[in-house]
């Protein structure tokens, strides 16, 4: 079957989907020498704008990584470079202190809560988009509703609803509120009422049960935007801060992001701090290098929102 | 998030005759079966929503009407927060700074997206790999940003250091006067934000129609001219997404600052979700915290509404 495309959200910016390519600069038989010439000192020159841009996106991973891996009392950057490199900081941030704790602590809050919100939310899709119950469209209006709200407006009610009832320094204290994810319920539902219908069609007549029907069929199909969906969610709670900072406040139940912002306002050193920011990256780069096409599509499709 | 849900449910095939037939029975029962079928699936999600989204956003107006303290007493003072909020100079130094921030920081990656959109657009050689490079800050985390950017501004950071070796002193980058360490933020935050809107942009640039460029390279425009009277105009849409999604972003900054500067030096970067976030965890204030954010709420709900105004009444779709 053909993979539809996610109709983008009225929000979203209209063609996303490749439209005719452009013709480039310098393929044009009309060009006099001239302006081939001219064409050519332009892309010399965007070329070396672009080179530049990536400087200043590159090199503050770079120097993360320098100084992690600069050797905890050597002259390092910007005044030197240090004669050798080192894993020391890396080993000894893990054996200091609750940072493993922390990292233990994001990933389970970041992988949990992929796992739960695609779970649930594709189920609630499901039904939103192929089964006919009352109240369907006021619960979609309502949770689509919600996106107009910005986390922080509720921040406080969220808290006391979790103090209330014990939540705070917990882990489930921590996920629980985040697992209400409306742009992973919309855009799910979307990629299923764009599906063709005859293969829900053809599932009720071989007379699949509802479950079934759902885990064999509809999970197999909807396989695209959960890789997507699965990758943001991901990206979203282990980099977010507000929420873990305001729910888990004693060492023990900080997340990486928490730790990491903690250990900098306290006495640490360079060396060690950024051998804990750069862990905390890498599972990020990976996921960027592994799944870099997902992403773009993801954030084409509208599945993130800035 | 709003042309969905009015796309009618495929109606039921033709209404069926009402009586009670062997077949209209069957019917209502297989009717029955999905209705059931399908509350039970959206059950663990209406049950995640009402919990922690619903009752939330009902209980930050609610709150924001009480008086709410750590101690637990809780009550009624009508709209005592928000004429409190109206007349703290707190909480309009807290939206200076925020609206100073968004003058700053939304120009700036407007430009800079546009800018590396349109150089990606043009590049022939490498732009799979030029565009990694651009986009790679944007799976870090903002602390990670400000952790690693603090250092950068540091007085004895490379930036200094390279201001130092032409004798230009010491730059108080994060430690300065209040447009000076708005403006580190803002370049951090651009950092880290930019290419999200970067590969819109190019979205954009690429679904343009060949023909119109041709065109105007054929009649002799150059290159500059070509994408301020052309490409530039075309994009509008895009760029008012853009636009509106990074202003409400701006709105809502408050981790570089908790990394960068703590609201400082002197309160110059204390921005309202700074301003929320001490009321709230600090003086443990909750009633007035919530009133903050629910204006945090109204201005994102203006800009929101500004934007769907203008972007559906500009095109039919």
């Amino acid at each position: 079957m053909t993979g539809p495309v996610i109709a983008p959200a009225s929000t979203t910016p209209p063609p996303a989907g490749p439209g005719p390519a452009r013709p480039r600069a310098g393929v044009d038989v009309l060009d006099g020498p001239a302006r081939r010439r001219g064409v050519r000192t332009g892309r010399g020159l965007r070329t070396a704008l672009v080179t530049l841009l990536s400087l200043f996106t590159v090199a503050p991973l770079l120097m993360v990584v320098m100084l992690a891996l600069s050797p905890a009392d050597a002259p390092t950057i910007p005044y030197a470079l240090p004669d050798s490199l080192t894993l020391d900081n890396v080993a000894t941030v893990f054996q200091v202190g609750a940072f493993p704790r922390w990292f233990a602590n994001s990933f389970v809050y970041a992988t949990v809560s992929v796992v739960v919100v695609l779970l649930t939310a594709a189920m609630a899709a499901y039904a939103l988009a192929r089964k006919r119950f009352p109240g369907r469209n006021l619960l979609l209006w309502s949770i689509v509703a919600t996106l107009m709200v910005p986390m922080q407006a509720t921040l406080i009610p969220t808290f006391i609803l979790v103090a209330r009832v014990d939540g705070v320094n917990t882990l489930w204290g921590l996920i629980l509120p985040t697992l209400a994810n409306a742009q992973a319920v919309f855009l799910i539902r979307q990629f299923i009422r764009d599906l063709p219908d005859d293969v829900f069609e053809a599932a009720r007549l071989d007379g699949a049960g509802e479950w079934r029907t759902f885990v064999s069929i509809v999970l197999p199909l909807i396989r695209p935007i959960l890789a997507t969906l699965a990758i943001f969610v991901f990206l979203w709670h282990w980099n977010d801060l507000l929420w873990p900072l305001v729910v888990g406040q004693s060492d023990e139940a900080r997340t990486l992001t928490v730790g990491l912002a903690t250990l900098n306002t306290e006495t640490a050193s360079t060396a060690n701090v950024m051998a804990a920011a750069l862990i905390s990256f890498v599972p990020c780069l990976l996921i960027f290098v592994l799944l870099q096409r997902q992403i773009v599509a993801g954030i084409l499709s509208g599945a993130v929102k800035g | 998030m709003s042309t969905t849900a009015t796309s009618p449910a495929p109606t039921s095939p033709t209404s069926a005759p009402r009586g009670r037939t062997p077949r209209s029975d069957a019917r209502r029962r297989a009717r029955r079966r999905e209705a059931v079928a399908g509350l039970l699936f959206v059950l663990p999600t209406l049950a995640i929503f009402v919990a922690f989204k619903f009752v939330p956003i009902a209980g930050a107006g609610a709150m924001s009407l009480t008086r709410y303290r750590l101690s637990g007493d809780v009550s009624f003072v009508g709209a005592d927060n928000y004429t409190r909020l109206l007349a703290d100079d707190a909480f309009w130094a807290s939206l200076q700074v925020t609206l100073l921030y968004v003058v700053l920081f939304v120009p700036l990656i407007l430009a800079v997206s546009l800018a590396a959109a349109a150089l990606l657009d043009a590049q022939v050689r490498l732009s799979g790999t030029f565009r990694s490079l651009l986009f790679v800050p944007y799976l870090s985390s903002f602390v990670m940003a400000g952790i690693i950017w603090s250092w950068i501004f540091a007085t004895d950071g490379p930036l200094n250091a390279a201001f130092d070796a032409v004798g230009a002193g010491p730059v108080p980058f994060l430690s300065g006067s209040q447009l000076l360490v708005l403006a580190s933020l803002a370049v951090v935050s651009v950092w880290k934000g930019f290419g999200y809107s970067m590969l819109i942009f190019l979205a954009g640039l690429k679904a343009q129609p060949a023909d119109v460029h041709e065109a105007a390279r054929i009649d002799g425009a150059g290159a500059w001219q070509r994408f301020w009277r052309i490409t530039f105009p075309m994009l509008r849409p895009v760029t008012f997404f853009i636009l509106v999604i990074e202003t409400i972003v701006g709105f809502q900054v408050f981790d570089t600052i908790y990394v960068m500067t703590g609201g400082g030096p002197n309160r110059v970067s204390h921005s309202l979700i700074y301003m929320l976030y001490d009321q709230g965890f600090k003086f443990f204030d909750y009633g007035y915290a919530a009133a903050v954010g629910i204006a945090l709420f109204v201005i994102v709900l203006l800009l929101s509404l500004v934007q769907r105004r203008l972007v559906e009444g500009k095109e039919p779709a």
